[in-house]
């Protein structure tokens, strides 16, 4: 099964891309966890696009695809913002004290904890293709 | 987002419901800071009807930590639900944040101030 959303690249559709994940997720009948889960992942990806990847620019574009399968749910994002390798950021410390601890830099972490592969490659025309997935046990 | 702020002696009730993402983190943000910026450095956030946080939410309350306890003060939650307790372990807040069954117990932390 496959879903698409497409939403213009603000901060005010975070809310709307995640009731299009969670609804995706949850029609294929995956654990409340497993839907909770990738859409924190797909939220934090989206919201790195937007203020990073278009820097704020207005009248960005995502593409979101949702595809589930018996074995797993893959999300691909596709923008055409500013090009971003996620591969080259360095792990946040979570065990530092408070005044230790840096405001921000947490939302790649929350990605890679959240789904169990993150996919990168530059867009085809230009921009970033981001895929996640997470295995997805059934009810 | 809603927020409304109650005051409970000298302790500051931050009451938060709906989620926090970036794009209602601002509004978050921008209370916290009013509240520390008032002199009110001890800050309770009652979490009970905040449904989901980003990393959006979590920098606005690393941000009030360091603001209140470099003052004196603290931030300390109250009533955090699964789904928003789970973003905090991931990320290493629950060694850093007081989180507390209910708002009472919270309240009740805080030492008296003369």
């Amino acid at each position: 099964m496959r879903a698409e959303l497409s939403v213009e690249a603000r901060l005010e559709n975070l809310a709307r891309i995640r009731a299009f994940v969670a609804e995706a997720c949850r029609s294929a009948g995956a654990l409340a966890e497993t839907c909770s889960a990738l859409t924190l992942a797909v939220d934090e990806a989206c919201s790195n696009i937007i203020e990073h990847a278009y820097a704020g620019t207005a009248g960005g574009s995502i593409e979101i695809a949702v595809e589930t399968g018996p074995e797993e749910l893959r999300v691909t994002l596709l923008d055409r913002g500013r090009p971003f390798d996620p591969s080259a950021l360095r792990p946040p410390n979570l065990t530092a004290d408070w005044n230790e601890r840096p405001i921000g830099g947490l939302g790649w972490h929350l990605i890679r904890a959240s789904v169990d592969d993150v996919d990168y490659e530059p867009g085809p025309d230009g921009g970033n293709r981001l895929t996640l997935v997470k295995r997805s046990p059934r009810r | 987002m809603n927020i409304q702020v109650e005051r409970r002696a000298h302790v500051t009730v931050i009451a938060i419901a709906g989620s926090v993402d970036g794009a209602t983190a601002p509004a978050l943000v921008a209370s916290f800071r009013e509240q520390v910026g008032g002199g009110f450095i001890d800050i309770v956030g009652d979490f009970s009807r905040v449904d989901y946080t980003s990393s959006a939410g979590l920098r606005a309350l690393l941000e009030t930590v360091k603001e209140t306890r470099q003052r004196g003060g603290d931030l300390r939650l109250a009533a955090v639900q699964p789904d928003v307790r789970r973003v905090l372990d991931l990320a290493g807040f629950t060694h850093i944040l007081k989180l507390y069954g209910d708002i009472d117990e919270a309240v009740a932390s805080f030492p008296a101030r003369a």
